[in-house]
């Protein structure tokens, strides 16, 4: 069950120069959400903007009727999204899309997370404390401003490793450095952030036979699986807002769309 | 004073409302059941189709501009056959006008649609996509051509009892030399109009925003441009036209009519807001009460000039 709800912004809190944590109350919205799954958010007619914009649960609290979606400034949606005044109301449209499931009892969790990569892995690491799991979690940014919600994983006693490109934080290089250790053992990794870091997980990934549950971002016109604007090639072009955004890794034919946004 | 009567009746396909979803917009029918009120849906144009399914085109396919957006999805569809077997049975459970919107690289691919459409049960209707290109005559769009979008018009009656109804591109240096030329082959409704031919560059990366470089524009952007070729084709033509393009609400729906359409498809609003639907049907009526209109046909083509 989907609806059109009516969402308003009770906090904002500032993360970096340009990122947000935007906490909504929806009980709707707050309850029904999934790890994994996102919401079409449609800002009020005087930003000017026309189609929503797609955003991944961050975090959920159900009996304080509210979830969060972690929000970076790249272009006129979300710039307009993240500067909305506290009390000011939108409409989300959700729950939508697929979600992650849970490792098997053997595997244990990695999580591999690249910038704002890291929004729809909170709720799902509740989800996993829930369920008792431990989970490795994986952080990688520009710069140490870039690793989003870093304590909030560490208070739910994740193992939570870091690396910046600039070593201004953690390892100095790309995300990827920190994989080869993490990947001892039976592992199940998830994985969200930009392409060229996803494609290179899958590769690590799929070399070494582990499970890789990747979600990943297209422009979307609709959300709602009609305008086929936010098509993945597995075997054939298939809806990312319906059949995913979280997909099996190995289905994803990685060299047809590396420029896909 | 009684409730106003909001539905309409075009070609012989009765419409309970003259609210109808755009093609390419709506998916196979179903994917909204959870979310929009159906009931204010009149009638519902699914995906454009082929014979055989299509991949369409690499991914990014949408952009969002000034008041509109571009696609090139590429015409991806299920083909015919899935689409009987699959989709059909599914909009049949529907309580609603179901137009099939059939697209073709020949003659022959068009007509062949209308042949297997006309035994399906559930089909009110064909639309017929004339944006398509015609691999015999050098990729040339049917539609963009009198004369052949007169001959695939002609191909299709000759296969079906269904009503056709050819949807006109704005891409033309003239629609009404179009909509008299598919309205003498025998066409029985017009649908107005397809998206237009736009473009948009990424000024940092020197990238076309679409894959595909060239897409279609939709949305408000385009509004009054559909709303001036809906009056034109109207007023050179017998049979019913319906409007379409970047219906928001029913003041725009009413523009529409008032230009001479009977009934209006909604397209990319309805991604936009899925309530658009019963807002816009609401607007309707509380505007026939408040102008004493019993029959919303009544106001086609009532614009006073
Ligand atoms: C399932 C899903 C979940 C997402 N979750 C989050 C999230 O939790 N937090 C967050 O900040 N962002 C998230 N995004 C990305 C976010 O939707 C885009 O950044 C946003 O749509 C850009 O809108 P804009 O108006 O700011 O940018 P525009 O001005 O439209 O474009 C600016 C740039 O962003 C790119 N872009 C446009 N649409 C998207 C898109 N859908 N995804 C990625 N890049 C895009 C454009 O190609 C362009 O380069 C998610 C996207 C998807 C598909
Ligand atoms: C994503 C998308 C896909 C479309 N696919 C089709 C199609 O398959 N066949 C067709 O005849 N028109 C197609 N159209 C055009 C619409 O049916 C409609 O004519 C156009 O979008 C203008 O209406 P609007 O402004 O209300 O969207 C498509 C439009 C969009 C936005
Ligand atoms: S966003 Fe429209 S089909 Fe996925």
């Amino acid at each position: 069950m989907r609806r059109d709800e009516k969402a308003t912004l009770v906090e904002r809190r500032a993360l970096s120069p340009d990122a947000s944590l935007l906490c909504f109350r929806s009980s709707f919205l707050a309850s029904a959400l999934r790890p994994g799954q996102f919401t079409m958010v449609r800002l009020p007619e005087a930003e000017g903007l026309l189609l929503r914009r797609p955003y991944s649960f961050c975090d959920a609290e159900p009996d304080r009727e509210q979830f969060s979606l972690l929000v970076k400034e790249v272009g006129r949606g979300t710039r307009a999204l993240a500067r909305l005044p506290e009390g000011a109301e939108v409409d989300c449209l959700g729950p939508l899309g697929s979600t992650f499931t849970m490792p098997a009892p053997e595997h244990r969790p990695v999580i591999v997370a690249g910038g704002v990569g890291i929004a729809p892995f909170l709720a799902f690491s509740r989800a996993l404390r829930a369920a008792e799991r431990d989970a490795t979690v994986l952080l990688g940014g520009r710069t140490a401003h870039d690793l989003y919600l870093r304590e909030e994983f560490e208070a739910l006693g994740m193992d939570v490793r870091c690396a910046t490109e600039d070593g201004s934080f953690g390892e100095k290089g790309r995300v990827s450095v920190l994989i080869d250790d993490a990947l001892a053992g039976p592992v199940q990794l998830y994985s969200c952030g930009p392409t060229p870091m996803l494609v290179k997980v899958a590769e690590l990934a799929r070399e070494r036979g582990v499970a890789h549950q990747v979600s990943l971002e297209r422009r979307m016109g609709c959300g709602m699986g009609c305008c086929l604007g936010c098509v993945v090639y597995t075997s054939e072009y298939v809806r990312c807002c319906s059949e995913g955004p979280v997909f099996d890794a190995d289905s994803i034919q990685w060299d047809r769309d590396r420029h896909p946004l | 004073m009684t409730k106003p009567d909001l539905s309409v009746t075009i070609a012989g396909i009765h419409f309970r409302t003259p609210l109808i979803a755009a093609s390419g917009t709506f998916g196979y029918g179903t994917e909204y059941l959870d979310v929009v009120d159906y009931s204010a849906i009149g009638g519902i144009v699914v995906k454009g189709l082929y014979l055989e399914p299509r991949e369409g085109c690499a991914p990014p396919r949408i952009w969002e501009t000034p008041s509109g957006m571009l696609n090139a999805i590429g015409l991806q569809e299920v083909g015919i056959e899935k689409f009987v077997t699959e989709k059909m049975p599914r909009l049949c459970e529907l309580d609603t006008s179901v137009l099939v919107n059939i697209c073709g690289s020949s003659l022959e691919e068009y007509a062949e649609l209308a042949r297997i459409l006309d035994d399906v049960d559930g089909v009110s209707g064909i639309e017929m996509n004339i944006s398509c290109p015609n691999v015999h005559e050098g990729g040339i769009l049917f539609g963009c051509d009198p004369n052949m979008a007169a001959r695939v018009t002609e191909a299709v009656k000759k296969k079906t009892s269904l009503p056709v109804i050819p949807k006109l591109s704005p891409n033309v240096t003239d629609i009404t030399a179009v909509a008299r030329e598919v309205e003498a082959a025998g066409a029985d409704a017009l649908s107005v109009m397809n998206t237009i031919p736009a473009m948009a560059i990424d000024v940092e990366t020197r990238r076309p925003r679409l894959k595909n470089i060239i897409g279609g524009l939709s949305g408000p952007a385009i509004r009054p441009i559909a709303v001036r070729l809906v009056y034109q084709t109207a007023n050179a033509v017998q049979i019913p036209v319906i409007g379409i393009g970047g219906i928001a609400s029913h003041e725009d729906a009413l523009e529409f009519l008032l230009a001479g359409a009977s009934a209006v498809q909604i397209g990319t609003m309805g991604f936009v807001d899925p309530s658009v639907w019963r807002k816009t049907l609401d607007g309707l009526e509380d505007y026939c009460r408040r102008h004493a209109v019993a029959a919303i046909s009544e106001l086609t083509g009532a614009v006073e000039t």
